[in-house]
Formats: C-alpha cells, structure tokens, sequence
C-alpha cells in the first residue's frame, strides 16, 4: 500500500527539482551550521586538554612559588630533608622559532632521569634514530614534536634557533622527536622538551616554574605541614581549570550562537518540509478518499521525510566538517590571544559529535513533516482536500502559536530570574523569549499588514491591496519563513548592538586606564621599596617634558578558587586609571592609599561573590592572609579577574622587588617625538624592554576585541543565509502554490513585468514586516546579551547603547534578503506560462 | 491587420503539445456582436482555443487575429494590453482572486486600466448591483456561493466594457439552474452592450442562444447542425 504513495512522492519531486533542491540546501545548511561550531568547540576543547596533559603529565599536585618562581634550593631540599618523594623540577617558557613566523612555541625544561613517572619524555616514543642520551650528556640539544619536525623541515642533527623573550637568539640541536601516546598520539600540541639546565640558560633564570609531584594523602599532609616560605602546594591541573574557567564561558557564547544558528535552521527545515506537506494536502484528502489508511499515509510521509533529511543531514554534516575547519583555527587564535600565549593546534573532533548532527538533521526533518501530515491524516478526506480549510488551519495553529507566546514568554523571565548565576538559565531564558517572540510574528506581520491595506489601497489602489492582501494571506504558509528571518535580523541587531556596546565600554575603560602616553615593558628590573624613583627610574622621570612615570608589578596567585591577577601599582601623576563601581564606606582609592585592603575587580568580585566590606584570603610570602575588599572598579582584563593595590603593600606582602610595566606621562605642550627619542636612547642599553605608545595599545587591544567578534560575524552570517534560503524557498514555494492566481492576472491583462513588481512589492514587504519587528527582539536580545549573558559569562559588566547603525543594518539585511529571495520567484512567476497554469486545477 | 469587419480572425491555425495535435486546419471568423458558442465534450480542444484567441497560448502554426491584430506579431507586453483593454475572460473555476473582495475583484481590470479609482470603485459597486450582488460586494470569494463567484467573474470580466468576452465553461462548475442563469446573463450583458461572446461548452444549454455553434471533433472546427 505504501509503494504507490512512495512513488507518487518521489515523482513530486522530480518535477519540483527546485523545490527538493531547496529542502536539501536548508536543511544541510542548518545542519552545518550546528555541527560546525560543534566539532570546532570540541576541536578546540579536546587541543587545549592534550597541550595540558602533555605539559601536566601524571602529576597529583604542584608546587608553585606565591608571586615569584621557586628556588633551585627548594627543590634539593625537599629531595635531601623531606625525601622519599615522587618530584621532577619543570621550567617552563614560551620561545619563538627562526622561521615559524609570529607563533609562539612553548619549551618545557626538566630532569630527563626524574621524568619517567611524569610525562615520560625521556623514553617516549622516541624514534629509532632519536638518541635522548644526548639531552642528557649535551647542552644546548632538544627534542621536538614530530609535527613540527615535519612543518618546519627539520632534521635530526638540524640546529634551531629559538629565542625567549626579547634575548638574543640560541641556537639548539635537535636531537630527537617525541609523540605522546597516552595525550597526544599526532604530537600536535606537544611541547619542546630540553634538559632543565639548557632552558634555565636561555631564561637566564636560575629558577623553577614548578615541582610536579605525586603525592599520597600522607605525603600530602606532611608537605602542607612544612609551610615552605614562598612556596604553595596546589592540585596539579589547576591550569586546566583556569581554562576551563575562563574559556568556557567563550565556548558557551559559541555554542549559543551555534544553538541560534540551529533555531534558525530548524525553523528552515521546518517551512520547507511543512510546506512540502501541507502543498499535497489536498491530494492526501483524494488519497484518503480513495481508501489509503492514515497509517499508510503518515508511513509514506515520514519515509519522505527521511529520506530528504536524511540525504540533506549528511551534506550538512560535510559541509559542518568543512566549516568547522577554517572556524577552529579563529576560536583557537582568539582563545590563545585571550587566555594562554601557546599556539595549540586542532585535532580531530570526537565522532559523537557527526550522530549528534544527524539525530538533529533527520529528527527535525521527521517532526516537520509529522505535524502537517498528522493534521492532514486527522481530518476527513473533503476537509483534506478543500483550499479554504487549509487556510483556515494554517491561521488555526498561526493563532494558537501566537497565544503560547504568553506562557513561553513567562517561562523564559522565570528561568531568567530564578538562577541569577546560572549560565544555563540565561541560556534558557533568552532562547525562550526568542522562541515567544517568533511564534508571535506571524500573527503580528498579518495585524500590521492588515492595518497597512487601506492605506496601500488609498495610494496604489487596487494593486496596491492586491500586494498586502496577498502577503497577508501567505503569511498563513510563509509566517515560519518570515519568524525565521525576523530571528535571523533581531540576532543581526542584537549581537550588533552588543557587540558595539561592549566596544564602546572597553574603548572608555582603556581610556580611563591608559593615562599615560607611553609604557614600557620591562623584564628584570628591580625597584627599591622605599625609594621606588631612584636609579635608572628617576632619570626617567626627570627627562625635561617628562611629568611623571607610574610602575606597574603584575603577578598571577594560584588560590584553592582558582587564580587571581595581582596588579600592584604606583600611580601616575593622573591618579589611578580606575573606574570605581561599588564604593562601600568612604573614597576606596584613599583608603587602599592608606593600606586598609585592596580593590578588585568586578570579573572577580562576581566570580567569588565578593563586595566592598567582604573579605579575600590572598597566599603571601608569609602565609595565607586576608585582605579587605574596599571596593569593585570596571576592567575587562581576560585573566579571569583580579585585585589592585599599592605597590609598596605588595612588596612588603610577597617580598616582590620586580617590575613589569613603566607608565611614562608626558607633558601637554611637549614635542613628544624628541622626548621619545630620549626615552629611547636612556633605554637603549636595557634590551628587555619594550616601548609602545598607548595609542599603539588601544590599538592593539581594539584589534583582539575585533578577532574575538570575527567568529560571531561568521556565525551571524551563516545564520542571516539560513534565514535567507528560507525565505527563498518559501517564496518558490508560494510561486508554485499561486500559479493559477498569477495566470488569471495575466489573462486580465497584466503584464510580465507588473507580475514580476507585484511579487517583489510582496516580498519586500513581507521583507519590512520582519524587519520592523526585529527590531524590539533585538533590542531585548542586545539587553540580555548585555546584561545577562555577558555578566553571567565573563563578569563583565557594560553600558548598553542603542546605536542606530546595527538596527538599520539589520532592516536593510531584511529588506534586501527578501528582495534578493524574491527576485527568482519573480522572474518565474511573470515568465511562467498562462494556459499551462490556468489548465491546472 | 485584416480587412474583414471580424473581431476574431483564425486562420490555418494549428496546435499541437509534443506529439498530441490538439486542432488542425481552424479557420475561423467571428464577426463583431456575434454570439458563437463552442460545443464539445471534454478534453477535445476548446479551451486550448480560446487561450489562442486570447492571447495566452501561441498556435504550432497559422495566424490569430484579434480585433485586427495579428497577435504573434505583438510582443507579450503588447499582448497583455490587448487583453487589458480588449478581453473580458470567464473561467469554468470563477478564478477570482481569493485575497479581494468581490468589488475589489471587478474594480481589477479596471485598475490595469487606469480608470481612476473612484470612477472604477462606482463602475464596479453599479455592476454588481445590475448582477445582485451589491449585497456581496465586500465578501471574499470563500465566502460565496458557486452562483454567486460565477456571476462577480461575469462582472469582473465585463467591467471595462472589452471587445471580446471569452467564457470557458462557465457552466461547468454550477448546477443546471444556476447554469442557465448565469449564461442566460452573460448573454444579455454582451447582447444589450453588443460584445462578442465566445462560449466554450460540454453542454447544449446555449444552442437556443448562440448565433452559431461550432463543434471540434478530430481536432478540426465544424459548423454544427442546429
């Protein structure tokens, strides 16, 4: 029994090519869009964990220095006092290569005889014709991945030139390559690897990044007990759960956007596979009237389904491969730029992933096509086949769609409100408020056109009501289209205004934080704590045109919660650079002048929901010690968040004489070329350290933000295309369904060409209705991004701006998506033949 | 253009849809205010000759003329105007415009025509109240019956007053009754206005009212025996 209705179907679309062709593409592009931000999320995730491992290794804990590296006497005082002890010594520093470019490589120092428990480098897949032996025995030798052994061309025996920071270059031979079976098989992320000694001389340190150790609860305990001066034991992947931390929230925006893409695509999928159904309507009424079953009916149908989105997903999964490749690459750059300066490449995807993008393909392909069919096969076979109540049920479920709006909506301001933390609820909350406002769209294109009718009648007459009329009415069969669109646009306006929120919010904070007018980045200077401006910094400070300098000591705490940025400062003569948010009790920049506590940052003041008046538990050199919290100040730092306090309270906590960062300020009528060229000639002779401007900082820093957004740009036109070939596909299929219309308009009289304007007037309308109301959702989108996504993300607070340039962006991609979409329909509208379409019935 | 007083010219026409031959050899006059009724039972070609005569369809072979212009020397714009000013069409299905109301409906052809709206709006409203109608006139088609669609397609396809009026089944889709006066109507319309009416029909209601009845059998126009 259900042969022959195969069989009718499918010839269905062999004389509707376009018709099949547009179902694929829709559904593949859906499909493509979710499972390439899914592989790429998982590409980059999975890069990230290996380059941890493998840096890691079998590690239970490490021991880490409070603000400064550890001491090489550290270590052989644990072996000889505090021994027996599984520990390996790591020195760990990111070095630049002659010939790879800007990338940055990360080299790991350690003790090749210690190593065997860790990351066992020294007896790891080695190849036959590495020798390890000689890491040991010579210096300057180091091992390789086998990847980057291939990338560069270098050969066993090969010299490398590797380069730390801003010191000379040093050439290293390579003497083996190295996999990683257990993390990294590819040994894509894997680390250089030399002898502790060999890296200690490049950084020309005699220091430890850490001791990775594997510790019993006992050995635990007694190692807590020693309280080592300066030194804080830690679990070992602490690292990862920074990434985690903070890197997650940018995966999760991702795969937001990615769901948005799928919603999308979903509606797409759904206009196309309901339309396919609901044209045959009135055929299933005869089918039915000649005796087929409901049963056999919605078999065929679901078969149907299948079989396009079964064919359509796989494309997509291909094409969402193809995507997924060139999006990795910009979520790694911009994780990389944000977070960790390693370069980390991608590896291969888990394959649950591709099932995942087929269950999505073909299970949204099989609902569409259910609900139409089920309402068909539901009816009797008269009411199956008459036009008048298909359009009745068309408005039916457009009306119904429009009073669950009510409660969806309410269901999404409750999951908004109820976990004011959870990611996860403002997830939630903004996909359902999205979700109330598209099922509410049709209903309020038709209202809106409607209530346009008169007037286009007043002023076009007739043709003028034929064309909203006419909108009017499809808006039955295209209102899941014209959602589409309108989800597509608001997504359009409301990442744009964010995103120009956000700009406009970090642009004002690097002005207020940027004071001076030039920075100089230092490495190995020390700074008198009682006489900061002596030396070398005072005759900076005196150069004539110079007004001040301010010093900056940056350092990174790792707590039980996580780390914390230290930035310890000696103000400019323009005062601190802070904008003060919560200022508890009295003016919190005078009192942490006074040295009553700190202020932190709203990142960390919302990650450890912390206030002005609370207190935060800091690891010093002389033990764990609670600094009061005076006060949030904005900052849109990526380091996950961090405090502010004088310099001279941070030297006398960590015991710190180290500088990082030099303010220079200028005076206002100064010839500043000439005084930068004395700048530089009283630096000359301090080659670890780096002039730049603020202007080339807010540059800089202007250009990341920009990469970071670059991906969401990607996805928002792949959203506003999925949109668009919805639409397409929803006008050709309205060409197909209004042919006889369109001929008795010929037979009047009117010509191809006032066909073709006629249904281009209509898209562009349907086109404006979507786009005018976009723009409430977008707004309401760019307010919970702002307000809600954002802060719950990353901390971050920010202004939001309505700027009229994003809202007018996303009518105009209305407006022209829709013209664009309307343009071939048009075309066969107003070319198609009269007697040909007048003879159907 | 050809010297003859005829408002519908064929000559030598054929048409023919890959190797099916619909008509063959038509030769047909039909002289302004004439009434010519084509009779024939489904499927013989006499819809396919209409949409010749109008313009919606192009022959395999041989000449249309319509009101002394030879149609495939037009291009389609020109056609569409021809049939913008010069045609009125009455379909077997009532093909009106589901989105207009009944007035909107008959004010259309005189909206392509450029008939300023309030003249079109009047002219349409006087119409449907000739038809009785002006009860129905701001219904949409849905919300009529058979009857009633047929008789605003009649309006409609009058409305600004064409030459020629092509009815294709107009019958065809109502009950004997409302069959006969629908016709009965369409007659008196183009009689009283002197419009030429060609009637394509399965059925012998208009052999009382035609002035000629043609037959196509085997594809070829006969003259009918009355």
């Amino acid at each position: 029994m259900i042969w022959p209705l195969l069989t009718a179907s499918r010839r269905f679309y062999f004389r509707h090519p376009l018709q099949l062709l547009l179902a694929i593409l829709g559904v593949a592009l859906g499909v493509a869009v979710f499972v390439g931000v899914d592989l790429a999320n998982d590409s980059a995730r999975r890069a990230f964990e290996q380059s941890e491992a493998s840096l890691v290794g079998s590690a239970t804990h490490q021991l880490i220095g409070v603000g400064t590296e550890i001491p090489n006497e550290i270590y052989r005082e644990l072996r000889l006092n505090h021994g027996p002890l599984i520990a390996a010594p790591v020195v760990e520093t990111e070095i630049r290569l002659a010939g790879a470019g800007e990338r940055s490589f990360t080299l790991i120092g350690i003790d090749p005889l210690e190593e065997l428990d860790f990351r066992d480098y020294s007896g790891m897949s080695l190849d036959v014709e590495s020798d390890s032996a000689r890491l040991i025995v010579e210096p300057d030798t180091v091992l390789i991945p086998a990847s980057l052994g291939a990338a560069l061309g270098i050969e066993l025996g090969d010299s490398l030139t590797v380069s730390v920071d801003r010191r000379a270059a040093v050439p290293l031979t390579v003497v083996g390559r190295v996999g990683d079976q257990r993390y990294d098989p590819d040994g894509l992320n894997l680390p250089l690897v030399a002898d502790i000694a060999t890296v200690q001389e490049l950084r020309d340190s005699g220091t430890l990044t850490r001791i990775d150790l594997i510790l019993t609860p006992d050995e635990l305990t007694r190692l807590e007990g020693l309280a080592l001066s300066g030194i804080t034991i830690v679990p070992a992947p602490s690292r990862s759960r920074v990434f985690d931390e903070l890197s997650s929230a940018f995966r999760i925006n991702l795969t937001a956007l990615s769901l948005l893409a799928l919603l999308v695509g979903v509606f797409l999928i759904y206009a196309t596979m309901s339309f396919a159904v609901l044209q045959r309507r009135s055929l299933f009424g005869t089918y039915r009237a000649l005796g087929v079953r409901r049963r056999s009916l919605l078999i065929s149908v679901l078969c149907e389904a299948a079989a396009i989105g079964g064919i359509a997903t796989f494309l997509g999964v291909l094409l969402g491969y193809a995507l997924a490749q060139g999006l990795v690459e910009l979520m790694l750059r911009t994780i990389g730029d944000l977070y960790f300066s390693a370069a980390v490449r991608a590896v291969e995807p888990s394959p649950a992933l591709y099932w995942k993008g087929l269950l999505v393909g073909v299970g949204t392909s099989l609902l569409a096509a259910l609900v139409p069919a089920l309402e068909a096969t539901r009816v009797t076979p008269r009411t199956a086949m008459s036009r008048a109540e298909l359009e009745r049920t068309a408005k039916r479920v457009t009306s119904m769609g429009a009073k669950l709006a009510a409660p969806c909506l309410a269901i999404g301001l409750i999951a908004l409100a109820a976990a004011p933390r959870s990611l996860t609820g403002a997830f939630s909350g903004l996909f359902l408020v999205i979700l109330a406002t598209a099922l509410i769209i049709p209903t309020c294109a038709a209202i809106g056109l409607r209530a346009a009718r008169p007037a286009a009648e007043r002023v076009f007459g007739v043709p003028g009501a034929l064309a909203v009329s006419g909108v009017t009415a499809a808006l039955s069969r295209t209102g899941v289209a014209a959602a589409a669109l309108a989800v597509a646009v608001a997504t359009v306006i409301g990442v744009g205004l964010m995103i120009g929120s956000f700009r406009g919010s970090v642009e004002r904070w690097l002005e207020t934080t940027l004071l001076a007018d030039f920075y100089a980045d230092v490495d190995n200077w020390d700074v008198s704590a009682n006489a900061p401006l002596d030396g070398e910094l005072g005759n900076l400070a005196t150069i004539p045109g110079v007004r001040g300098v301010s010093l900056l000591q940056f350092t990174r705490l790792t707590t039980a919660d996580g780390e914390v940025s230290v930035r310890a400062i000696l103000p400019g003569p323009d005062g601190w650079g802070l904008t003060i948010l919560d200022d508890g009790m009295g003016d919190p920049i005078e009192r942490m002048d006074a040295g009553e506590g700190v202020l932190i940052s709203e990142t960390l003041a919302y990650r450890r929901e912390l206030a002005a008046g609370d207190d935060l538990a800091l690891p010093t050199g002389s033990g764990t010690q609670t600094f009061a919290v005076l006060g949030t100040y904005r900052a849109y730092n990526t380091d996950g968040g961090g405090i502010t306090m004088p310099l001279s309270a941070y030297q006398s906590h960590w015991q710190d004489r180290g500088l990082d960062g030099i303010g220079i300020y200028l005076d206002d009528a100064v010839d500043r070329a000439a005084v930068r060229e004395e700048i530089f000639a009283l630096l000359e002779a301090r080659p670890d350290v780096q002039l730049r401007s603020t202007q080339a900082i807010r540059s800089r820093s202007l250009e990341i933000f920009d990469q970071t957004f670059r991906i969401t740009e990607v996805l928002r036109i792949l959203a506003g295309l999925v949109a668009f070939l919805g639409l397409l596909s929803a006008l050709l299929a309205i060409e197909l369904d209004r042919g006889k219309e369109i001929a008795v308009l010929r037979a009047l009289g009117f010509t191809p060409r006032q066909i073709g304007t006629l249904s281009l007037t209509q898209t562009v309308l349907l086109g404006t209705a979507a786009g005018v109301l976009a723009i409430p959702l977008g707004i309401v989108m760019a307010g919970l991004l702002v307000e809600v996504i954002n802060q719950r993300s990353f901390g971050w607070g920010m202004d939001l701006v309505i700027e009229p340039a994003p809202i007018g962006l996303g009518l105009a991609l209305a407006v022209v998506a829709a013209l664009l979409a309307g343009i071939y329909p048009a075309w066969r509208m107003s070319r198609s033949s009269v007697a040909a379409r007048l003879r159907e019935e | 253009m050809t010297g003859s007083n005829s408002d519908v010219q064929l000559v030598g026409v054929a048409k023919t849809y890959g190797d099916s031959t619909v008509l063959t050899d038509i030769d047909l006059e039909v002289a302004h205010g004439e009434f010519v009724a084509l009779l024939g039972r489904s499927g013989t070609g006499k819809s396919t000759l209409l949409n010749l005569i109008g313009g919606l369809d192009e022959p395999t072979q041989g000449d249309v003329h319509l009101l002394g212009r030879l149609l495939s020397s037009l291009t389609e714009s020109q056609r569409s105007q021809l049939r913008a000013k010069s045609l009125g069409f009455v379909f077997q299905f009532f093909n009106l415009i589901p989105t207009l109301t009944a007035r909107e409906n008959v004010e259309l052809p005189l909206a392509i025509n450029a008939t300023p709206k309030q003249e079109g709006r009047k002219r349409a409203r006087t119409l449907l109240g000739e038809l009785g109608l002006s009860s129905c006139e701001n219904r949409f088609p849905e919300e009529l019956s058979g009857g009633e669609q047929q008789r605003v397609a009649i309006a409609r396809a009058i409305a600004h007053d064409p030459a020629v009026i092509l009815a294709d089944e107009p019958t065809g889709n109502l009950d004997l009754e409302t069959g006969k006066s629908v016709l009965a109507l369409l007659y008196e319309i183009c009689r009283r206005r002197g419009r030429t009416l060609i009637v394509a029909t399965h059925s012998d209601e208009v052999l009382g009212l035609a002035d000629r009845v043609l037959t196509i059998s085997n594809a070829r126009l006969e003259e009918a025996r009355r």
